[in-house]
């Protein structure tokens, strides 16, 4: 058991800690492997779901391609952190227009979010082919490399704030789906991709950073209630729909959020 | 005190300037914690200053200029305007009269911290540092002031609020010049952050929003500057300049002379106001868009007949040849031969005996923000003025202001109004605290 450790540990090239944040180095290893599983279950999902997405668009299937959309992006968005370790992959996947010098009509635009456009804004499937093929094998590629990667565990734990970043960023302001309105599908993937990571290493904290995760656990909770009273079938309703005030309240749980959990690599004595 | 303002030869002023704790003397009677007060301020102003709207000095301030953020008002109303600052529009996160309390200290702490200033505690490298680092290891006061105010919509929209807004709050209404834009608008709460250096007005925005973020959702912010003024061979000292080249603030009332301030720009005791906000002021924002382009291609006298004034020296028109502080004679121009009867500076204040309370303590700061779709400039004015009464100060004035020939060179695009909270009195108080109590005393007799 202890050599199997060490070998983790060796290829995970986890960081020592420091006397600050006593903290076992060794701990890390079993949440990384757990999270590692997560994450290879959630590519497998992503694979599947943008197949039958590919397909509704290029048999012209309008409203169901609309319908599948906002679903098959929440397992890349709950695993954000380490789909952004490529880069390459992550704009080809998931840039938005403003990306772009020419926005919409940039032929360069590419992803979830061209595609989003053409389905919404030019209410149609024509033309997505290409780019949609595109989406499965940028996916396809995504899932192999994930299984490749040694997950360094600052990126793991440092994700849970990434996470809430993102959604500080761009979800609360509804610009990342402008066109069809699903923000609040990325909004409660990210907050349960975070909180995910925020669970598999509780168990190290638990003893020594009680009012830390008491206040973690609250901000998602709000996070979470707040979300649910905008609950429609399977998914969400419009991002026009949430009001001023809940706006108000999620925005500061985000926010604190994020602040809260840039604390989370340091406190388990990672650089 | 680094920053001695006794030096600073405003030529109009410096007779009239009184030291703080005498202005406390007079007021006795007018807030309902004076004798508190007085014991109250660790450190002193070096005056307070006879116009807010005298230019800054060049070369005469220091990183250790240091306006208490304790006292009877609070500070960024009355106090010197410097060279800096900014209004941040904030939503409220607050659902009961704790949350609320719980804002409102925090909120003090770290007004307390910037504008005495220090070095940030340090923390493990590991973690994220306590402070942004933007003005270096050791934080400097730099004359900062933050200066807290609530909108309608932090009273409107909460039941047990609601009973407690100050009599004349409203939210702020369109005017028929204004083209408001909903994203710069109103808010649950204003700060307005001034100091020497943009960079102290910045850091301390970004600490608030890093130490708040469970309270505070950031809704706007407009910064600005006036620019700071080289006293003249004879040690006079102009007002600033606007973005329409002509200087602002020539006409504000003395900030010195307490009895003015006390009718002017502090809610008083028997103004019918909420016991709470005695002490506390109205504070109006509009966000005034300059066109700059079309004003530039402006013949000069007409620019000058739009405004009332000489535009070089400031002078009123019928006295072409006096000085920015020279009051024109209206009584002798009825027909508006001199000074139009249109004029901004005529209307905005005709020196009448009717008009006088509607006299504003005005604060404002130019602002250049980048380039519009046309591309044009977008610059203007960052306006900030004071009152005890909103309707009978900001809201008459623009209401005068209708329509005057100015109009087709600026457009209102956004600000609001809010209500700044009375001062503190000494380190165990905070900044909203006769708010607290007053609600505090509402539940103890309804329950």
């Amino acid at each position: 058991m202890k050599l199997q450790h060490m070998l983790a540990m060796a290829t995970l090239g986890l960081v020592i800690s420091g006397p600050a944040f006593a903290q076992s180095e060794l701990d890390l290893v079993e949440p990384i492997v757990e999270y590692k599983l997560y994450v290879t279950e959630r590519t497998t999902q992503l694979i599947e779901g943008v197949t039958a997405f590919v397909d509704a668009i290029k048999s012209g299937e309008l409203e169901k391609a609309k319908a599948l959309y906002p679903a098959v992006r929440v397992p890349y968005e709950e695993i954000e952190p380490i789909a952004e370790l490529f880069s390459d992959l992550d704009v080809s996947i998931d840039s938005r227009a403003d990306d772009y010098e020419l926005a919409e009509v940039d032929p360069e635009f590419p992803g979830f979010h061209r595609i989003e456009y053409g389905l919404w804004s030019r209410n149609s499937t024509e033309d997505l082919d290409e780019v949609a093929d595109k989406l499965l094998a940028d996916v396809t590629e995504l899932h192999s490399r994930i299984e490749a990667l040694t997950f360094p565990p600052e990126k793991v734990v440092g994700g849970a704030a990434v996470l809430m970043e993102e959604v500080a960023l761009t979800k609360i302001s509804g610009e990342e789906n402008r066109y069809s309105r699903t923000d609040l599908w990325d909004f409660k993937a990210n907050s349960e991709g975070a909180y995910t990571i925020v669970n598999l290493v509780r168990p190290l904290i638990a003893d020594t950073e009680v009012d830390f995760l008491t206040e973690v656990d609250a901000n998602f909770d709000k996070v979470f209630t707040t979300l649910a009273k905008y609950e429609k079938g399977d998914g969400y309703v419009s991002y026009l729909e949430l009001t001023e005030a809940d706006r108000n309240a999620l925005s500061a749980a985000i926010n604190t959020l994020a602040e809260d959990l840039s604390t989370l690599r340091g406190k388990l004595g990672l650089d | 005190m680094a920053n001695d303002k006794t030096k600073s030869p405003s030529s109009s002023s410096n007779l009239k300037r009184r030291s703080f704790l005498g202005g406390i003397g007079l007021l006795a009677g007018a807030c309902p914690f004076t004798t508190l007060a007085l014991a109250a301020p660790a450190v002193l102003p070096a005056e307070a200053n006879g116009h807010v709207t005298d230019a800054p000095l060049a070369n005469a301030t220091s990183p250790d200029d240091r306006v208490p953020f304790q006292g009877l008002h609070q500070a960024g109303i009355a106090t010197p305007r410097p060279a800096n600052g900014m209004v941040a529009s904030f939503g409220v996160i607050a659902d009961t009269p704790d949350d609320l309390e719980h804002l409102f200290r925090r909120l003090t702490a770290r007004i307390g911290f910037l504008t005495v200033g220090g070095e940030p505690p340090l923390a493990d490298p590991r973690l994220p540092p306590s402070d942004s680092g933007i003005v270096g290891p050791i934080v400097r006061p730099n004359g900062l002031t933050i200066t807290i105010g609530l909108g309608a919509s932090l009273f409107d929209d909460r039941a047990w609020l609601i009973d407690h807004k100050p009599m004349r709050l409203s939210r702020m209404t369109r005017f028929p010049n204004d083209a408001l834009d909903a994203a710069l608008c109103h808010g649950d709460l204003s700060l307005q952050i001034c100091a020497n250096t943009q960079d102290t007005t910045i850091h301390a925005l970004r600490d608030i929003i890093k130490s708040l973020s469970d309270r505070l959702v950031l809704k706007w912010k407009q910064e600005g500057n006036v620019p700071v003024i080289t006293p003249g061979l004879d040690q006079s000292v102009e007002s600033s300049r606007n973005f329409l080249g002509f200087r602002d603030g020539s006409a504000n009332p003395d900030a010195g002379d307490d009895h003015v301030m006390d009718q002017l720009v502090w809610v008083g005791a028997r103004s019918g106001e909420p016991e709470w906000a005695e002490c506390g002021s109205y504070q109006s924002v509009r966000i005034v868009r300059n066109f700059v382009e079309r004003w530039d291609r402006t013949p000069l006298r007409e620019q000058e007949l739009i405004m009332g004034r000489v535009r070089n020296s400031g002078a009123p028109l019928d006295q072409p040849d006096a000085s920015e502080f020279d009051v024109p004679d209206y009584a002798a121009d009825m027909e508006g031969l001199s000074t139009p009867l249109d004029s901004h500076i005529r209307l905005a204040n005709p020196r009448t005996a009717e008009t006088a309370e509607s006299i504003i303590l005005r604060r404002p700061f130019n602002y250049s923000n980048g380039v519009t779709k046309a591309g044009q400039l977008d610059q203007g004015l960052l306006f900030i003025c004071y009152q005890a009464d909103l309707e009978k100060g900001f809201i008459a004035v623009q209401r005068r202001l209708d329509g005057e020939p100015l109009e087709e060179y600026i457009k209102p695009v956004g600000g609001g109004y809010f209500f700044a909270l009375p001062g503190m009195r000494g380190d165990a108080d905070y900044l909203g605290s006769t708010l607290i109590a007053a609600l505090r005393k509402a539940q103890t007799q309804t329950s």
